[in-house]
């Protein structure tokens, strides 16, 4: 007996669309000029489409009012700097392109908790497998705040392994290939990649406010992201009850469902309506909460000691294409030059027959600027 | 050749019935001396002459010590105690008679009053019936060849026409009661069937009666008895050869067309053996959801829905006590050992008054009688467990003990799902049964039962989760008198769940849940004679529910210390019911229960505002209450009554109308039934939940019972169901009232099943049209779902087909099969996606809109039995069967999660290709 059950993936379409305006709005303590993204429901065959043209004003208990201005088709930035203040409650106001009023339920900025620190370590996790762990340390001596959600942002360092100074070109007579030396930098790249899952903590049963070793990321020891030099940054938000709340339910209908039982999925309703039609589903959330971060650095030499290299994200196996397909029908190899699929490796001495002259490699195991850019970030320490 | 001697002798009684007259005197002492040397020694003192058959004699020892008394005093005295009766002729012989009294006078107004006599005076023949003696019919067409029975001592001074005939049904071969077995009465009319220990009681009109006997798996019988007085007969009977062919689950044949209760199937765990196994368990539960009625969410989804009911609305009986998860390993098991079990009878439509606390049904599951005559066994190995039940006589004839346990070799189902998180996970259960029953007399008897039953399973590395049931229950049968009998039961159940998390985080724990209930229930049934049966009594129950606790789990862990404070009730109730012949077509049932519910401090209780949603902005204030103070009291009257009416001989038509009330809920977020769902009781903000629910249905047998027609129609209104808002956070919540709604429910279906009994080619057929809805309405749009219209429960599967047949080629070979249709399950579809946080997900809107696709299957199996030498050590059977012979893959769920920022859409299945088993039985 082999396989008696199984979780398989299926496509759907949607049957029963309902379009609605999705608010995507973060406002933290950081001095900085905020966004906020509108964008509408769409159809799980189609892509996002963008709410351009809203008038979007945050107000607070004061009476002080930001407008926000729509930098690129459904992003807002504020129109100043600006750190939300604690004890102040804030409210967003929307009037969207079909003249709708929205605004949020007032929320204020809860009480700030520091990252203690991020650290990485070698660890065999849950199903068994070796990596790299992500851990943070967080403690709020006061108790006030709970609530924790993270976000990271990891960059790390590419070096093509079968890199060569020479590139080829194509002649455009006759299929003909030259090799020519390369003009740009493709050896070095730096690739960044932000978290798309929802993390969250909570201390709310833990005796003292203290996330201790908690595990933000986890990365397969044969990934070829930490193959170098891999950098990450953390940044904690510490979040009202209401907002995790929301943020915890929506990772609950979202995450892997046990094969036995469901959780029943609803509409989960945020903090935003319309004024009009009380109604009227609003999705997404206004979140005001108080961030802290923390970005450490280390080589794949600190954790892996004398251990060989992950395997680089492709094979990097050598062919010798031809230059003219059997029959002369098409050309071969300067055809992959021109797509930008292979990378010059080296000449191909005496090719004997269904060879050709060069011998080239798959396209990132020459130029890592397939997989990222060459240029270094600001914050990149070596 | 009997009957003629009877008759032959009473001529011969009338002739000297003079001759009575000088009777000798004489002294004599026995001490448990044998009749035959007593009469003997009468013989040597008097010089009188018995005549008698030895046989009457056997067994019959006398004691007494006379002096110089008359012949026909010692006499008396000697057959005080016996069915015999003796006549002493010409002063020389005494003939000795079983059963039958000769008289020697005819009674005085035997012929009326001669000198007033008129028309109007004379006496019609029903009312010479009513006197005097009793003179056999000699017409016995038909019923020559019988086993005759006498009954009771002819007493001359009786006037009565009709007597009680009690006794046991016994099986021959174990001793073991046969319950449900049908008693009628040929040509008669009167009939009725055994109880769950074999016991049963007739009213029987004096002389000649042949009886049959028709049950499940035992040979029909006919006896002819002839009864003189009440009396008591057991029938000793033999198990049919073909019961190992028979299907199966069966109302009791003839209760089919004659009860008056609607509603109601007994299934008998010996005969659901043919139907074909998964992973080789034989299952009492999973063959109940092959009748029309009762089915569960899905394939591997624990709990049942009777009727469009809820799965917190069954009451689950073994032995009495309460079942709270009668499963294993997310519901592909029961939890209940089919070796152990004696049957099941599931009421779904009226309940019994006896009953209550639960609104949709009673699965009330006795485990057998162990044997009383010898050491038997019964062992089965299957590819999943393994199971032994082994049952000795402690005092033999009288008491015995039963223990029966089953196991999981290891966790290797799992690591043979096709599921990356299920693979790394390991299970496994077991539960255990014991079993004492004492018969102490013919009036008394006590039944002892312990069971338990733990599952533990762990999906990932940090987390392990078990669950258990635990349940003990007495019971003492005691008969004060032919007529009344009364049953005194105790119980204790107690299911609880834990899961231990140790992960890498300071946030190791270790969390508990528990409840307990105790019940005390004193029930009696009282035989007046005629047309009423009673059955009335009292029970209370105690529940006492630990909500929850958690605690650090090592010395690192960092989780405070949290319990929820214990929760406390006591229902409690009154019922009886009288089922009253009201004439030879109309039968009336009809049950009162009267449940009172008290939900009892200490506690805190949250008062919120009044006109307002339930959440922390709205709470007024906490009040305290003090221990065994009465927080807050619910009860009502239940009406459980149903009549039944007989159209024909063999077609009645049934009627019933009923409500419930139900003081303890599951509290669950999932769409189908989870091993972490709690049990909440009624308290100051949770009503109780009310249903209402009327049937009718018709009833009809073909060809003497070989096809059994019956179609069955109800309605159901439910109140106050439970419910939870979007999201809900159930365990270790203080203010549960916050998280959960209450709503209305319907349902209504009608239920057609066809059955043939008999033959090579058995089985039935059940065709089901159901619904069932649910409605939270509320004026606050936080508490409303689905714009607070009825939306369709996730159980509403409108159509439902189950075949079952067997096809017998032989004694020993036969082969089953099993088809199941129904319609796919109600889901909740997104309906659109959107970008949030760099991710995308999908946003759902009403609840219940779509339903996945329709679910079809068929399994086959093919049986064979060992031969039936009686002397063989043990009989066993093999069994090789094929689940899912289609290999349809038939989806459980359809849901969507965010993966790598992405939407995947998957659907999940239980047994998606063909599972072949073979198991291996054998009893001694």
């Amino acid at each position: 007996m082999t396989v008696v059950s199984c979780i398989e993936p299926i496509d759907v379409e949607t049957e029963d669309f309902l379009d609605a305006l999705v608010v995507d709005a973060t406002i933290t303590d950081e001095m900085d000029n905020h966004t906020i993204y509108l964008t509408r429901t769409y159809r799980f065959e189609s892509e996002s489409t963008a709410e351009q043209g809203a008038q979007i004003t945050l107000s607070d208990d004061s009476g002080a009012a930001i407008g926000f201005d729509e930098v690129i088709p459904g992003t807002y930035r504020s129109s100043v700097p600006f750190a939300a203040q604690e004890g102040r409650a804030y409210t967003l106001k929307i009037v969207a392109t079909n003249g709708i009023s929205y605004s949020s339920r007032p929320a204020q900025l809860p009480q700030n908790v520091a990252l203690d620190s991020v650290y990485a370590q070698r660890i065999t996790n849950d199903f068994g497998e070796d990596g790299v762990a992500i851990f943070v340390d967080a403690f709020d001596p006061t108790g006030n705040s709970q609530n924790f959600r993270y976000e990271f942002e990891e960059t790390y360092k590419i070096i093509a392994p079968k890199w060569r100074p020479e590139d080829l070109l194509s002649t455009g007579i006759e299929c003909g290939v030259d090799v020519v030396p390369k003009t740009k930098e493709d050896q070095t790249c730096f690739a960044s990649k932000a978290s798309n899952r929802i993390i969250l903590a909570n201390t709310s049963n833990l005796e003292e406010n203290r996330v201790d070793r908690f595990m933000v990321r986890f990365i397969d020891g044969e990934n070829y992201i930490i193959s170098h030099r891999y950098s990450v940054l953390v940044t904690q938000y510490t979040q009202s009850n209401e907002a995790y709340s929301f943020f915890d339910a929506l990772n609950q209908f979202s995450s892997s469902e046990s094969l036995f039982s469901e959780t029943q999925p609803g509409f989960l309703s945020g903090n935003i309506f319309s004024e009009t039609n009380q109604d009227e589903k609003v999705l997404g959330y206004f979140d005001v909460s108080a961030v802290s971060k923390k970005r450490i650095f280390f080589n794949y030499e600190d954790l892996y000691p004398g251990e060989d290299l992950p395997p680089y994200v492709n094979p990097c196996n050598t062919i010798a294409p031809m230059l003219i397909s059997q029959g002369g029908a098409r050309c071969v190899l300067s055809a992959m030059v021109d797509e930008n699929q292979v990378s010059y490796y080296d000449e191909n001495q005496d090719p004997p027959f269904e060879e050709g002259p060069y011998k080239v490699v798959p396209r990132e195991c020459g130029d890592c600027t397939v997989l990222g850019k060459t240029e270094r970030p600001e914050f990149w320490i070596e | 050749m009997k009957r003629f001697f009877v008759v032959a002798m009473l001529v011969v009684g009338m002739k000297y019935a003079m001759s009575q007259e000088q009777i000798p005197s004489i002294s004599v002492s026995f001490a448990n001396t044998p009749v035959k040397e007593a009469l003997g020694e009468i013989e040597d003192k008097t010089g009188y002459k018995f005549f008698y058959l030895e046989e009457w004699l056997e067994k019959i020892r006398v004691t007494g010590n006379y002096q110089n008394t008359p012949v026909n005093v010692v006499l008396d005295n000697i057959f005080k105690d016996t069915v015999l009766n003796y006549f002493i002729m010409d002063s020389q012989q005494i003939f000795l008679m079983q059963n039958n009294q000769i008289y020697d006078s005819l009674p005085d107004d035997f012929f009326g009053a001669e000198n007033q006599l008129s028309d109007d005076d004379f006496p019609n023949y029903d009312q010479l019936q009513d006197i005097g003696p009793l003179f056999l019919e000699s017409d016995d067409s038909g019923t020559r060849g019988l086993q005759v029975v006498k009954i009771g001592k002819e007493n001359r001074n009786s006037g009565r026409r009709t007597f009680t005939l009690s006794g046991r049904a016994l099986n021959s071969r174990n001793g073991q009661p046969i319950p449900d077995l049908a008693i009628i009465v040929e040509g008669k009319d009167i009939g009725t069937s055994t109880n769950a220990n074999g016991n049963y009681s007739l009213e029987l009109p004096i002389g000649e009666n042949v009886i049959t006997t028709r049950g499940l798996g035992i040979q029909e019988s006919r006896t002819k008895i002839i009864l003189y007085n009440d009396g008591s007969y057991n029938f000793q009977l033999n198990e049919s050869v073909e019961a190992l062919d028979e299907v199966v689950v069966q109302g009791n044949r003839d209760r089919n067309v004659e009860t008056a209760i609607t509603g109601v199937t007994l299934i008998e765990v010996e005969k659901i053996k043919n139907i074909p196994l998964v992973l080789g368990e034989r299952d009492i539960l999973k063959a109940a959801i092959t009748l029309p009625g009762i089915t569960t969410a899905g394939e591997g989804a624990s709990g049942y829905n009777v009727r469009g009911g809820r799965t917190d609305q069954n009451l689950i009986l073994l032995d009495n006590g309460v079942i709270y998860n009668p499963s294993h390993f997310f519901g592909i098991f029961s939890a209940i050992n089919p070796f152990t079990t004696g049957s099941a009878e599931i009421y779904k439509g009226n309940v019994p008054a006896e009953f209550g606390g639960r609104l949709s049904s009673v699965f009330d599951i006795e485990s057998k009688d162990a044997n009383t005559e010898k050491f038997s066994g019964e062992a089965s190995i299957g590819p999943v467990t393994s199971n032994v039940v082994l049952e000795t006589p402690i005092i033999k004839d009288k008491s015995a003990l039963m223990v029966g346990g089953r196991a999981t070799y290891s966790d290797w189902i799992l690591g043979a799902l096709d599921d990356e998180q299920l693979s790394n996970s390991t299970a496994s259960f077991f539960d255990v049964l014991a079993k004492y029953n004492h018969t102490i007399n013919e009036n008394n008897e006590i039944k002892a039962t312990g069971y338990y039953s733990r599952d533990e399973f762990s999906i990932t590395s940090d987390s392990i989760f078990n669950y258990s049931n635990r349940l003990v229950s007495l019971g003492w049968d005691h008969k004060f008198s032919e007529k009344t009998t009364g049953s005194l039961i105790l119980s204790n159940s107690e299911y609880q769940f834990g899961i231990e998390f140790d992960g890498e985080s300071n946030d190791d724990f270790d969390l508990g849940y528990k409840n307990n209930e105790t019940e005390f229930k004193y029930k009696m049934k009282y035989l007046p004679g005629g047309k009423h049966k009673f059955d009335f009594g009292l029970s209370s129950k105690l529940y006492v529910v630990n909500p929850g606790n958690i605690d650090p789990l090592g010395l690192d862990s960092d989780v405070t210390a949290l319990t929820i404070p214990k929760e406390r009730g006591l229902e409690s109730a009154v019922f009886i019911s009288d089922s009253y012949e009201v004439n030879d077509k109309l039968l009336i049932d009809l049950g009162l229960r009267y449940s009172f519910y008290a939900a009892l401090g200490a506690g805190d209780q949250r008062i919120y505002q009044e006109n307002a949603p339930k959440n922390s902005g709205t709470l007024v204030e906490t009040q305290t209450f003090d221990e065994n103070e009465f927080i807050e009291t619910y009860g009502g009257p239940e009406v459980r009554f149903s009549a039944r009416y007989f159209l024909a001989p063999d077609f009645s038509i049934k009627a019933s109308l009923n409500n419930a009330y139900q003081y303890i809920h599951t509290l669950s977020n999932n769409t189908t039934v989870s091993p972490t769902d709690t049990w909440k009781l009624s308290d100051l903000n949770i009503e109780p939940q009310e249903a209402y629910q009327a049937s009718l249905g018709l009833y009809k047998n073909f060809e003497g019972n070989k096809y059994e027609l019956s179609l069955e129609g109800y309605y159901k209104k439910q109140k106050n169901l439970l419910d939870y808002k979007v999201g809900a956070q159930l365990l270790l919540n203080e203010a549960i009232e916050t998280e959960v709604l209450q709503g209305d429910g319907k349902a209504y279906g009608v239920e057609f099943l066809i059955k043939k009994n008999e033959g090579k080619l058995n089985g039935w057929l059940g065709y089901t049209y159901s619904r069932s809805f649910v409605k939270l309405d509320s004026e606050f749009s936080e508490e409303r779902v689905n714009n607070g219209e009825f939306f369709p429960s996730n159980f509403d599967k409108p159509h439902d087909i189950s075949l079952v047949a067997n096809y017998k080629f032989t004694r020993r070979f036969s082969a089953s099969a099993n088809f199941v249709y129904q319609t796919g399950r109600p889901v909740t579809f997104p309906i659109g996606s959107f970008s949030f946080n760099n991710s995308e997900f999908v946003f759902y809107s009403d609840r219940n809109k779509f339903r996945i696709p329709d679910y079809y299957r068929l399994d086959l199996s093919f049986n064979m039995e060992g031969n039936h030498k009686i002397k063989k050590f043990a009989h066993s059977f093999w069994s090789f069967s094929i689940y899912n012979v289609l290999g349809r893959n038939n989806p459980y769920s359809v849901f969507f999660v965010t993966e790598d920022g992405d939407i995947k859409a998957y659907q999940s299945s239980i047994f998606a290709i063909p599972v072949p088993t073979i198991t291996y039985n054998f009893k001694f």
